[in-house]
């Protein structure tokens, strides 16, 4: 009895010590009580209100977590660790939260059908997945992964269904519930193999990789690739990415935005803490499998991702598969082991949430303004609006990688982890990945630069020019100038990450 | 610090910008500040040139003169140690003509383009941003600056040919980008290979605190350094790594152990790890040469561009893939240069004469002109592998004639199409009797173009000739008969064009029936003057008076030979241990 109150005590005092690193997070899930508590008002300007009341919540997050200095390096429990990477992508996070609700402000269809009933839902919804999110990078303990993973999920199901007055919206969300609940099912059955045969859900002790090497190698492999099924849905990787172009096509713009950054983010700070566990020497000879396993499956999700972009006829499907190909390159640079790629990594997310905002954003204002639904619509626009054009020339080339944009950047950088890699190890895996991501940049050339050879090379007959809202202007304006930035001046960012880091 | 060479690069972006901010019904207007840019941009070139001291020594990082080096990028990765990107531009006597080249086509293009009706804002704004990637890519030293002009001049070059093109522009413009974009990316695997692998030894005297900051290394200070590396003492994070192409021109500074450096035994298909980047490296830039067989987008893009855009693709886009042949490919891996010596002139001889049968069998005066390029480029690539004196100073003189005379002959092509809207030559005939001013440039272009002693061509054809025959004796490189089949790639370009002259030009006036109503076939205008009348007196100057670039080049030159023949022996003998395995 007095042992038990012992530990209850201790159990409570480390409770008390690490709750101080969870405070985005409290934040969060009280902005969130909030917004739904407000939601019961009938009164308009209080329904007005809700979007800035989301918004302010998302904007203390954020400056909450890039002024303080002691969020850093606390863990919760064993299941909970706020070191630097968590913190940088719970800005990351934030900043996604805030883009997704200045995207959903532009969009008339939400805001029409929002005056009333189910817009707070909305918003809350997006702070709880924020709040998934923070979660899934903490994570450090296959459960909570599981619990982060499922918390994501769930609001991702709803938010699909946003416009559920619409077929292929229920069409998206019936898909996504579907394959969403059978690869958490199969995850949690991977999670629970390994929890056999080690007897700790921790993956950060060593104990725990060591029972995992003393098992039958069968049971391992078979365990790994049901919890890697789980995250590769969650970043949209090939071959668990058939869900991605249908809730493209379904959900709104600004939560398609949301998809293609904050869970393929959170997914992949997931997989890279559960590959930086082989850090440790007595293990770090097993990673040559884990090697294997990825890679192939980065090397599938680049080829998936870049050939079938291809074919697509629709902006929403094009963008889709962009998204499928980014998580491959995203997953190549895990791979690029014993080099610094975390840094990497997370100057590409960053890259990679600014430029598909932007591009969502454009599409955003060509379906809702100037009904444009297949590729072939874009059709001699470019002249009708130029300043929106440009801008769509700029996001796509940056998601094309090339210069002098940030995307460029983003890529040299994993791929000189990946050749680094390679030189220490003589991988040939690593070759293969190197060459193949380097060439498909080329693919992915010839479907991205089909919006502008649309936008400005075919003609029309009609000429007047089409007017764009100053918000939407200014808001694209926003999403290119860092692409800009990051292009001339990396350092500025990639600096301040290390510094986060150290 | 002297900012020449910034200001060379910059002045045609601050001109776009003063377009882009002009309304877009004053066309006079921005007409007139694009040709007051590149105008200005010509001043400064001949400036340069006039400036610019042959006679300094060439070898090594001193030979570089204007020279602009400021820090641009750098990030120290963890275990990694620095990256360091340089803002680092300079000239030699390889850059030197084809800068006077840029500037002079520049302002031709701009003339050329005073026909311009359809969104006159976009096209000049486009025109100047590709003048900048341009200029910028001939004075880079780094290879991201390098590689940043070279990709950004796709950008603008894809927009002028597919908005402002022919009836099949949206398909040319798109293979063009594509054919560049795959060869850029080519050379961006051995990019990121070559920075991984080299150091910057001042950088890295200066982060390891042997030097003060920003305090330029002794050479003795260098030497040690080098040493030290080579002997491993470093540790990886002291080492500071660059982008910078002279830092990867001398082997002293690969890293120990990486996979570019001569020693790392690493093989790949049989080859040594660095004749495998040396062939990516090549294949890049033979795209953008073009060599045969990956010349397939020129005739396409050629054929579809409006008349000014040919002209700077022809005359000055061609030159920068044989300019990276020289600046960076052979250079930077001088081994695998001499060892392939025979398959890059094999491949320039297999273009000289598939170019010239190509251009033999075309119907549409562009199109056997675009093959009359492909084949003047093979005598580039043919020079350059002889790997002796004249044989490269023949490929650059080559580069700089070419630029001119291909612009030339674009230009007149541009001025039937002008009047006829056909460019076919059967449709044409006597026309000498109708434009004799017009006959007398074709003739003048022609004949430049097919090698006549007194032009331009002359001289560059004469070196590389020269020099491909005596390589075998002066360097070692190349199969006497290559040259003997290259004097056969001559013969032909007379055939093709003293017979294009005699069809379309000579005998009877006659043009197509179909045609009559809509052609109207004035002689040339003053503007067309004004364009064409320059170009000739240059190809005649530059072909009286060769010293005029031989001069700025030949010191350079020479230290390009004596550097790739030194240390592509040295390096091959290394390198014969993987070869014979």
């Amino acid at each position: 009895m007095e042992e038990q109150a012992a530990q209850l005590t201790q159990t409570i005092d480390s409770i008390l010590a690490g709750a101080g690193s969870l405070l985005p997070e409290l934040l969060l899930a009280l902005f969130f009580l909030l917004l739904v508590t407000l939601d019961l008002f009938k009164s308009k300007t209080v329904k007005r209100l809700l979007p800035w009341v989301a918004l302010t919540g998302l904007f203390s997050v954020l400056v909450l977590l890039v002024l303080d200095r002691h969020l850093a390096e606390v863990q919760f429990l064993n299941l909970l660790r706020s070191d630097g990477i968590a913190r940088y992508a719970g800005i990351l996070f934030s900043l996604t939260g805030i883009f997704t609700i200045l995207l959903s402000l532009q969009n008339p269809k939400i805001e029409k059908r929002k005056q009333g009933e189910g817009r707070g839902e909305y918003y809350a919804l997006i702070l709880m997945l924020v709040l998934g999110l923070n979660l899934m990078a903490k994570s450090v303990n296959l459960l909570m992964v599981f619990l982060a993973i499922e918390i994501v999920s769930i609001a991702s199901y709803i938010l699909t269904l946003t416009l559920k007055e619409e077929k292929r919206a229920v069409e998206a969300g019936l898909k996504y519930v579907l394959y969403g609940t059978l690869s958490a099912g199969v995850m949690l059955y991977g999670m629970s193999f390994f929890y056999g045969l080690t007897g700790s859900l921790d993956y950060t002790l060593v104990s725990f990789w060591r029972s995992l090497l003393d098992a039958s190698p069968l049971m391992v492999t078979v365990a790994a690739i049901l919890v890697f099924a789980g995250f590769l849905f969650k970043i949209s990787a090939a071959p668990f990415h058939f869900w991605t172009p249908d809730v493209y096509q379904g959900a709104p713009m600004p939560i398609v935005a949301l998809f293609s950054t904050g869970p393929k983010m959170a997914g992949i700070i997931v997989i890279m803490r559960f590959v930086a566990a082989f850090a440790d020497p007595t293990i770090a000879s097993a990673f040559s499998d884990v090697q294997l396993f990825l890679g192939i499956a980065a090397l599938a999700t680049l080829a998936v991702g870049n050939f079938t972009a291809l074919w697509q006829r629709t902006p929403r499907r094009l963008m889709a598969f962009s998204s499928v190909s980014h998580a491959g390159f995203l997953l190549m640079a895990l791979l690029a082991f014993g080099s610094d790629y975390t840094v990497s990594v997370l100057f590409y997310m960053t890259v990679l949430l600014f430029m598909n905002f932007g591009m969502f954003l454009f599409l955003q204002m060509a379906e809702e303004n100037w009904q444009v639904r297949t590729l072939e619509d874009f059709q001699g626009m470019g002249p009708r609006i130029p300043f929106a054009g440009v801008m769509a020339l700029l996001f796509l080339l940056s998601l094309t990688g090339l210069p002098p944009l940030a995307g460029f950047i983003g890529k040299l950088l994993v791929f000189s982890n990946v050749w680094e890699a390679y030189t220490a190890t003589g991988q040939p895996m690593l070759l293969a990945l190197l060459v193949v991501g380097i060439l498909l940049t080329g693919a992915a050339l010839f479907y991205y630069i089909k919006i502008p050879y649309y936008l400005f090379l075919k003609r029309n007959q009609t000429a007047e020019n089409l007017v764009i809202s100053l918000s939407n202007k200014l808001l694209l304006v926003f999403f290119a100038l860092p692409l800009l930035v990051f292009f001339f001046k990396p350092d500025l960012l990639l600096h301040w990450i290390e510094k986060l880091l150290a | 610090m002297n900012y020449t060479l910034s200001s060379l690069i910059f002045l045609p972006l601050l001109a776009a910008l003063a377009v882009l901010l002009l309304p877009a019904r004053l066309e006079r207007g921005i007409k007139a500040v694009t040709l007051g840019g590149t105008l200005l941009q010509l001043v400064v070139a001949v400036w340069l040139y006039l400036g610019f001291d042959g006679a300094a020594v060439a070898n090594g990082q001193t030979g570089y003169q204007f020279v602009e080096k400021v820090d641009w990028i750098g990030f120290s990765l963890g275990s990694l140690g620095r990256f360091q990107i340089e803002y680092f531009v300079g000239v030699d006597g390889v850059s030197i003509g084809m800068v006077l080249l840029t500037g002079i086509v520049g302002v031709i293009g701009v003339i050329s383009s005073w026909t311009i009706t359809k969104n006159v804002k976009g096209y000049f704004s486009l025109y100047l941003l590709l003048m900048t990637s341009v200029m910028g890519c001939f004075l880079a030293l780094d290879f991201f600056l390098f590689y940043l002009f070279f990709e950004f001049m796709l950008l603008p070059m894809y927009f002028l040919i597919g908005m402002w093109g022919g009836p099949k522009r949206e398909y040319a413009a798109l293979k063009f980008f594509i054919y560049t974009l795959i060869g850029s990316l080519f050379i961006l695997i051995v990019m990121i290979g070559l920075y991984t692998s080299v150091i910057d030894p001042e950088a890295t005297a200066q982060q390891m605190g042997l030097i003060g900051h920003n305090v330029p290394a002794s050479v003795d200070m260098v030497r040690q350094i080098q040493q030290m590396l080579q002997q491993g003492a470093f540790s990886e994070a002291d080492l500071v790594r660059t982008f910078s192409i002279p830092a990867m021109m001398e082997p002293a500074n690969f890293i120990p152990g990486s996979l570019l450096h001569v020693f790392s035994g690493v093989s790949l298909f049989d080859l040594p790890i660095r004749f495998v980047a040396f062939l990516l490296v090549l294949a890049g830039f033979l795209i953008k040469v073009p060599s045969v067989p990956v010349h397939t987008w020129l005739p396409d893009a050629h054929v579809e561009a409006p008349t000014p855009i040919s002209v700077l693709l022809a005359a000055i886009l061609l030159k920068v893939g044989g300019y990276g042949l020289i600046r960076i490919v052979y250079p930077v891996f001088p081994d695998a240069g001499a060892y392939f010596s025979t398959f890059v002139g094999g491949l320039g001889v297999l273009s000289i004469i598939y170019g010239a049968l190509c251009a033999l069998a075309m119907n549409d005066l562009k199109k056997l002109i675009a093959y009359s390029s492909v084949s003047h480029m093979g005598f580039v690539l043919l020079g350059l592998a002889s790997l002796t004196n004249e044989g490269v100073n023949g490929a650059i003189y080559m580069m700089f004639s070419h630029g001119l005379i291909s612009a030339m002959l674009f230009l007149v092509v541009g001025v039937i199409y002008d009047r006829a809207h056909d460019r076919m030559i059967l449709n044409f005939r006597g026309l000498a009797k109708r434009m004799p001013a017009y006959t007398a440039f074709v003739v003048v272009a022609f004949f430049a173009s097919l090698g006549l002693p007194g032009f331009s061509g002359f001289i560059a054809e004469l070196l590389v000739l020269l020099g491909s025959f005596s390589a075998p004796e002066a360097t070692g490189m190349l199969p006497r008969w290559m040259a003997i089949v290259a004097v056969i790639g001559l013969l032909l370009s007379a055939a093709y064009y003293l017979w294009a002259l005699q069809r379309m030009f000579f005998g009877k006036y006659w043009i197509f029936p179909e045609l009559r109503g809509k052609a109207q076939l004035t002689d040339l205008t003053k503007r067309e003057y004004l364009m064409l009348l320059p170009l000739a007196v240059l190809a005649f100057v530059f072909g009286i008076f060769p010293h005029l670039l031989l001069d700025k080049t030949g010191m350079t030159v020479t230290g390009f030979t004596e550097l790739v023949l030194r240390n592509g022996q040295e390096q091959l003998n290394i390198l014969q241990a993987i070869l014979h395995r």
